[in-house]
């Protein structure tokens, strides 16, 4: 034993209070007894100075030595609604921030461990979110730990310093004509160092750029007072919607959350009484609208224009294009109903179309009087980008001509994503100076004298507005990864102010402003919240004019090429995310890989074909070119598309640099095949880069172009190999009179056998001695809460917001294309796509449905009788829950799992994850070894944390207050969990909607997962979808 | 003998009127002398594969299952393909020592050793494979109802721990039951054994034989009871390996007929097997006269009422789809008959139902060639019965939504040609080492061991 003196003396209780458990012990008769209760050293005092204690009062001040080093930033991060007395090891924190998302802020919360962010989640409490997310935020976690992010300045390639950069940006002249390319962005404090950036430098040129082109609905709508007007749809008013080509429920929307929350409202219904609203959609793609639709007319992108005219003339806007290409019963049916909607109706019009149709759809809208009642708009502030076209045009031609001494990339890739008839890359040679700031180092990284790395949004202090306006700060949960890395805030105030200023002390500068009064009480509850309440933009009139059509329609014959953004890589910016880049695409289901959609016409006249070849499919090649531009790429016959029409997406073909060297591994050993990291950046090598297409004026449809096969094939992988339901009865629908008719059609459509008894009651294997019924499961305390899940399928879009929101919370992984293709990928929870047509349908004209499969956690569940070593067992509360530690992989209980939604680790796939990716993972989840068996639990360790937390408060759970990861992510609250024992509780009055059915009930597994059927409202005067 | 000729309808079971000691000489030499040029070339090229599948199976252990071709859907592919097939050559042996024992039917004693050893070594080649199927082979134990702290037994409802059961338990009584049988024949060769090591070894496993009337007393009863134990595990097995389909719920495997199909099945490859050996044995090692070509075509028969039995299996499950009226089955069996399996199907259905037809006709069935080719087939056709049970079956279920695709790796495919090394060798050892036909029980049944035409009297 080391005795110190000093540490005795320090820690010597003080005198005054003493505790005591009986008079005896206050006497002090009871000697030393209860000194001898327990082990020794286990109840020694703090006071008396054992080596036990050395060692922990060294180790505490040698730790506190060491934090003392580390860059904790002085700046204040506030936590939100939670807020502990202290950090308590293992209880995550939760803070509000904000994603910049296209150009706007998506109001997002994220769960925190020890410091470490691990989960995105929609922020409850902000305006526009309702608590939801989507896909993109959720992934977003991911970037901020992507192994291939740049770690440092660079500069001609080599290694430099931030200090370096600083001299550099002090020495600049005044007079330099600078031009800085940056994305999108709603901060008021970038616009702010814009404008001082711009006093410093008189001969800026600023460009803003966004890879998918310019926004036409900014284009179209002004303000009388000449500004954006922004609109705003509310679909839970609508009785009838028209979508010309608008995917408004789509995962790249730029308002989804709104929309979503919007449209659910109008397409909840508890029963045959709610009347659900009527969706027309007129689209190019098949998009998740269009699946959502009661009514789709597939039509050229170019021909929307003059459908929009025709329907505009049917309703008294504008003058008919002539001739009746148009008028058809669908236009007629579809008048009638907008006629009798009046302001109950609304026209949404897409990306894709021109601002004409954008301003021809509001002049419809207001002579509907829906403008107030289904549609309003927002004065935003927003940089009027008159033409982004026409200025990205004129900086890149300045370039090429030695014009620009100094240009500045805030974080964009126009390398990339600019037309190539600008050839930025080249461009950027021939300016003097050039500095990039990126998360990786890109192809317009690689490009540029100087390269920054970029902090990430979790990184760093930003602000931004959403997309109705609120202003929000960007918090940061976490110092940046890599001590160089910059945010755009920081390096702009740099090169405008000429001061190397904390971005931290830039935005509360700004936010002065915002919080005039007791700055530092609002500051701390707008971290908190994660919003500045009531600072969205007010609501405004546009100044509409009919337009005239500028495009003509394009020729019967012509095709036309549609861009559009990724719904899983974006524009690039998620390519090298891995649970992006697996995330099945929500239409075609599939990964790795972008292609060419082309209609089955177009695929014959082509002679393509997508053969199916043991679990993936060869398919044909072809090449696109449009004006001497081309780009090769897989077609993929897609069912419903319009014949003409060729769709791609942004976002692939990628050539990210890495100082990551390739993994090494043993002749004996596939770590490098198991390792979707091994070869450097995931997003390389995968996809074409379709900017190769665009034309200088960035218009996302491209019209003549010409298709060809090369005679060259490539395999496609895909988690859905077969799209049709064979008839079986898995997703269930039916029309609204059908359903008013039967308001139990869905469970009726497989009925008990005759004379049978119901399925409920068909006896079951194990039913006398059933383990639900044993002490062991009824005595414990769980037993109280049966949980359940309910799957509104009239509202599900399909987006994939869930899938992704599974994968961060349960740390599932990816396995790569080829993995993929064997038939391995991990997903618990998957969206099924089937396409439907109707009895003697042309199936060119297929309905699209979609069905979230998570595990069903079957009362008689099929899988665990099988398990020879009682791996797989039943909870106390009723799910269905895997003990991996004890399953010794037979896959048995995969085989016999009707839904096949257990997935098998025929890998070690996290032998091999970067150290960054592996700070991704959820703690409170076991990161699974090869051989195990895994699937959905729901989301048991939310329902475990939330019983702890109810517990400590000794109060009984809340309805509510259990949140799984895929229904805290819906937008459209399509998910229902919670507890069948509560009567009240949402869960079990969603079981009581007529509409719900269990898919395979027949198989008396008695899922407690199921299903509310789809019911459409088609028009009477037209065929049904489907 | 002039009145012996209205006794003998049947041929003789053993031809060339050899005496006891040319009996003992044709099978004891072979295992004494050294073995013949063949015999190495042989060994060399199964011992190759054994090291093969050692290889294969380390490869495996060491990266995962991921390196055979198993997936979601097909959860089970290649090993438990190879594993029934395995098991069912495996039932040869004992219904011809057990069973046909049991019968008195005693053409068996020429084939009954070398079955057994068949049986034995296919027994050992079928419980490698579920146990290296596993994802966690180091846990296997788990399997096995072994007290431990954690008060963690197996879970009896699952069929694939009857399985654990049901064939380990057919292995040990199949053992036991080679080796009494072995003990006599064992004695005999100590009896010649010349050199010191020889006879202390051979002593030791013929027990202390010394052909006394008590031993043979104690061996005959030993004999017919373990002949009678080993006669329901004959059945019991393969009924057992079947209820790992027949209680899932996967349409194709969720059936009834199953038990009596597979053991069936298992008889039907497992005298393919013994004909497909027995052909090549009795020509190398000139025991024709021991094996003749009325135990083979007695075999033929069995494979042809057998195989006919399969086949009617086959079509019965067809209609039980059809008059289920149950979507999912009758799509199952759609898909085996027209998917993108149709190829196994078919390979199945013509090497199993057709091929046998042929052996309806004598002289076909008397034919060695011939019959040597369509117990190839035989064996090929039952593999692919194994694999369109369970990978056609569940390659296309329920959901379309999940259906995939199964095709094996090179790992799947090396490691099944591996367990052939492990057969092959082990059988060659046999061969090298013990006596391949039963001498004590062959010498029963020749005319010298009957000089009074006891037994031809009496039946």
């Amino acid at each position: 034993m080391i005795d110190l003196p000093v540490l005795k003396n320090a820690a010597t209780p003080s005198p005054r209070e003493r505790f005591w458990r009986s008079s005896a012990d206050l006497r002090g008769e009871l000697g030393g007894l209860h000194d001898g209760e327990f082990m020794p050293g286990a109840s020694e005092r703090p006071g008396s100075s054992s080596r036990r204690d050395f060692l922990r009062v060294m180790g505490a001040s040698m730790a506190m030595a060491g934090l003392a080093a580390c860059r904790r930033p002085v700046e204040q991060v506030l936590p939100y609604t939670r807020q502990p007395e202290e950090i308590v090891p293992g209880e995550p924190l939760y803070y509000a921030t904000g994603m910049p998302y296209r150009g706007v802020l998506r109001p997002v919360l994220v769960r925190s461990h020890e410091g470490r962010p691990t989960k995105i989640e929609g922020n409850p409490e902000h305006p526009v979110s309702g608590g939801a997310s989507g896909a993109f935020e959720q992934a977003s976690i991911l970037n901020l730990y992507d192994p291939d992010r740049s770690q440092r300045v660079l500069r001609g390639g080599v290694g430099a310093e931030w200090r370096e950069f600083v001299r550099f940006a002090q020495e600049l002249d005044g007079a330099s004509r600078i031009g800085v390319v940056a994305p999108p962005t709603s901060s008021p404090t970038i616009q702010a160092l814009r404008d001082r950036l711009a006093a410093r430098f008189p001969a800026l040129q600023w460009v803003t750029h966004a890879p998918e082109g310019p926004d036409p609905s900014r284009l179209a709508l002004r303000t009388e007072a000449g500004g954006v007007a922004r609109p705003v749809y509310r679909f839970s008013e609508a009785e009838v919607i028209v979508s010309l080509d608008s995917d408004f429920l789509g995962p790249t929307e730029i308002n989804l959350l709104s929309n979503a929350a919007e449209y659910a409202r109008n397409r909840q219904m508890a029963s045959p009484e709610d009347t659900p609203g009527r969706l027309y959609v007129a689209e190019s793609a098949y998009s998740l609208t269009g699946g959502m639709a009661d009514h789709r007319k597939r039509l050229r992108s170019g021909d929307i224009p003059a459908f929009a005219q025709a329907l505009a003339a049917r309703l008294g806007v504008g003058e008919s294009p002539g001739g009746s290409a148009m008028e058809d019963a669908f236009m007629g049916a579809m008048v009638r109903d907008l006629q009798a909607a009046g302001p109950r109706a609304v026209l949404v019009a897409g990306d894709t179309q021109p601002p004409e149709v954008h301003a021809l759809a509001a002049a419809v809208n207001e002579a509907l009087g829906a403008v107030g009642s289904t549609v309003s708009y927002l004065a935003s502030d927003e940089d009027m980008a008159s033409s982004q076209a026409e200025r990205f045009a004129a900086l890149a031609s300045a370039m090429h001509a030695g014009d620009i001494d100094f240009l500045l990339l805030l974080g964009g890739n126009p390398a990339y994503s600019a037309p190539p008839e600008f050839d930025f890359a080249a461009g950027m040679g021939r300016v003097a100076r050039t500095a990039h700031l990126g998360l990786h180092l890109d192809e317009t990284g690689q490009a540029a004298e100087w390269h920054i790395p970029q902090t990430h949004y979790l990184e760093a202090w930003g602000d931004g507005r959403a997309y109705d306006g609120t202003l929000s700060v960007v918090q940061p949960l976490i110092a940046p990864l890599y001590e160089a890395a910059k945010s755009d805030i920081e390096v702009l105030g740099l090169l405008a102010d000429g001061v190397d200023t904390p971005g931290y002390d830039l935005v509360r500068a700004q936010w002065s402003a915002y919080l005039p009064d007791n700055m530092e009480e609002a500051w701390r509850k707008a971290l908190h919240d994660g919003f500045l309440p009531d600072s969205g933009y007010p609501e405004a009139l546009p100044a509409l004019q009919t337009p005239a059509l500028s495009a003509a329609a394009p020729g019967d014959e012509e095709t036309e090429v549609v861009l559009r953004l990724d719904p899983t890589v974006l524009d690039g910016s998620y390519a090298n995310n891995a649970w992006m880049m697996e995330l099945p695409d929500p239409v075609t289901k599939i990964v790795w890989d972008n292609v060419a959609l082309i209609s089955p016409a177009m695929a014959e006249r082509l002679g393509v074909s997508a053969k199916y070849d043991k679990g993936q499919y060869k398919v044909d090649v072809v090449e696109i070119s449009v004006a001497g531009r081309s780009v090769r790429l897989p077609a993929w016959i897609q069912p419903g598309l319009p014949d003409y029409s060729v769709h791609l997406t942004m976002g692939y073909g990628r050539r990210i640099a890495t100082d990551r060297p390739p993994r090494e591994a043993r002749f004996f050993d596939l770590d490098h095949y198991t390792d979707i990291y091994a070869d450097g950046p995931l997003a390389n090598g995968v996809g074409s880069n379709v900017a190769a297409l665009l034309g200088g004026d960035m218009r996302r449809v491209l019209a003549g172009a010409e298709v060809r096969a090369t005679g060259d094939t490539w395999t496609i992988s895909t988690t859905q190999e077969h799209g049709y339901m064979e008839g079986r009865p898995l997703f269930r629908k039916a029309t609204l009179s059908e359903f008013r008719e039967r308001p139990t059609f869905a469970p009726d459509m497989v009925p008990p056998l005759h004379g049978q008894e119901e399925w409920e009651e068909y006896p079951a294997l194990w039913q006398k001695a059933h383990p639900s019924e044993q002490p062991a499961i009824t005595e414990n305390r769980y037993y109280a809460n049966q949980w359940g899940m309910v799957i509104d399928l009239n509202t599900c879009t399909g987006c994939n917001a869930c899938v992704v929101a599974c994968n961060s919370e349960n740390n599932v992984q990816m396995v790569g294309k080829e993995e993929v293709g064997r038939g391995r990928e991990m997903h618990w929870l998957r969206i099924d796509r089937y396409f439907v047509s109707g009895d003697g349908a042309d199936t060119d004209e297929p309905a699209m449905v979609v069905q979230p499969v998570p595990c069903m956690h079957c009362e008689n569940a099929p899988c665990e009788a099988v398990c020879p070593v009682a791996a797989t067992v039943h909870s106390p509360d009723g799910t269905n829950q895997m003990i991996y530690n004890r399953c010794i992989g037979t896959r048995y209980c995969s085989n016999n799992c009707p839904y096949k939604v257990r997935r098998f680790s025929f890998f070690n796939w996290t032998k091999t994850l970067p150290e960054t990716v592996q700070m991704a993972q959820n703690p409170n989840v076991t990161v699974r070894f090869r051989g195990v068996m895994e699937k959905c639990s729901y989301c048991i360790q939310r329902v475990r944390g939330a019983q702890h937390a109810a517990n400590l408060e000794d109060r009984p759970l809340r309805d509510g207050e259990v949140k799984t990861a895929c229904q805290q992510a819906c937008g459209m609250q399509s998910i229902v969990f919670g507890d069948l024992n509560d009567p009240n509780s949402a869960a079990s009055r969603a079981r009581a909607n007529p509409r719900r059915y269990e898919m395979l009930a027949e198989l008396s597994v008695k899922p407690r997962t199921s299903y509310l059927a789809r019911v459409t409202n088609p028009n009477p005067e037209l065929e049904p979808q489907g | 003998m002039g009145h012996s000729t209205s006794h003998s309808a049947e041929p003789p079971l053993v031809t060339g009127n050899l005496s006891f000691h040319e009996l003992t000489e044709l099978v004891a030499r072979h295992a004494e002398k050294k073995p013949p040029l063949g015999w190495y070339i042989a060994i060399g090229i199964s011992s190759l594969l054994l090291v093969n599948l050692l290889v294969m199976i380390a490869y495996q252990v060491w990266n995962g299952v991921g390196v055979w071709g198993n997936n979601v859907p097909v959860g089970w592919g290649w090993p438990i393909v190879d594993f029934v097939f395995w098991v069912g050559i495996g039932h040869a042996g004992t219904l011809i020592s057990a069973i046909l024992f049991l019968f008195r039917q005693r053409w068996r004693t020429s084939i009954n050793r070398a079955a057994e050893a068949m049986t034995i070594f296919a027994v050992m080649c079928a419980l490698l494979f579920p146990t290296i199927h596993v994802g966690r082979i180091w846990v296997i134990y788990w399997t096995l109802p072994i007290p431990n702290q954690m008060d963690m037994w197996p879970q009896f409802k699952s069929p694939l721990l009857w399985d654990v059961f049901a064939v380990s338990s057919y292995f040990i009584v199949s053992l036991m039951f080679w080796y009494v049988g072995l003990i006599p024949d064992l004695a005999t060769l100590r009896d010649r054994a010349r050199s010191f090591v020889r006879q202390r070894v051979l002593g030791v496993f013929s027990m202390g034989w010394t052909g006394s009337n008590r031993h043979w007393r104690n061996y005959e009863k030993a004999y017919l009871l373990l002949a009678g134990l080993a006669t329901p595990l004959v059945l019991s097995v393969h009924s057992v390996v079947s209820f790992d389909f027949a209680v899932s719920i996967v349409p194709g495997w969720h059936t009834t007929i199953f038990p009596p199909y597979f053991v069936a099945g298992a008889i039907f490859s497992g005298f393919a097997m013994v004909v497909t050996l027995m052909v090549i044995a009795r020509k190398v090692y000139g025991i024709e006269d021991l094996i003749t070509l009325n135990h083979l075509e007695k075999m033929n028969i069995i494979i042809l009422l057998t195989g006919s039995m399969v086949g009617f299996a086959y079509i019965t499950e067809f209609f039980i789809a059809w008059y289920s009226q149950v979507g999912y089955e009758q799509y199952a069996f759609i898909n085996r008959a027209t998917g993108p399996y149709a190829w196994a199907y078919w390979i199945m259905m013509s090497c199993n139902l057709l091929a046998p037809q042929v052996f309806w006709f004598k002289r076909l069935r008397r034919n060695v060639p011939l019959m040597f080719a369509i117990s190839i087939l035989v064996n090929i056709g039952m593999w692919f019965e194994r694999f369109v049970i369970t990978v056609i079956s569940l390659h296309r279920d329920y959901l379309p939504s999940s259906w995939g695709y199964f095709s094996p790796t090179w790992v799947d495919v090396m490691t099944f040609a591996g367990s052939f090394g492990l057969f092959l060798t082990l059988f060659l050892l046999f061969l090298r080492f013990a006596p391949m036909v039963a001498l004590s029980e062959v010498k029963g049944v020749t005319p010298q061991a009957d000089p009074h035409f006891y037994d031809q009297e009496s039946s």
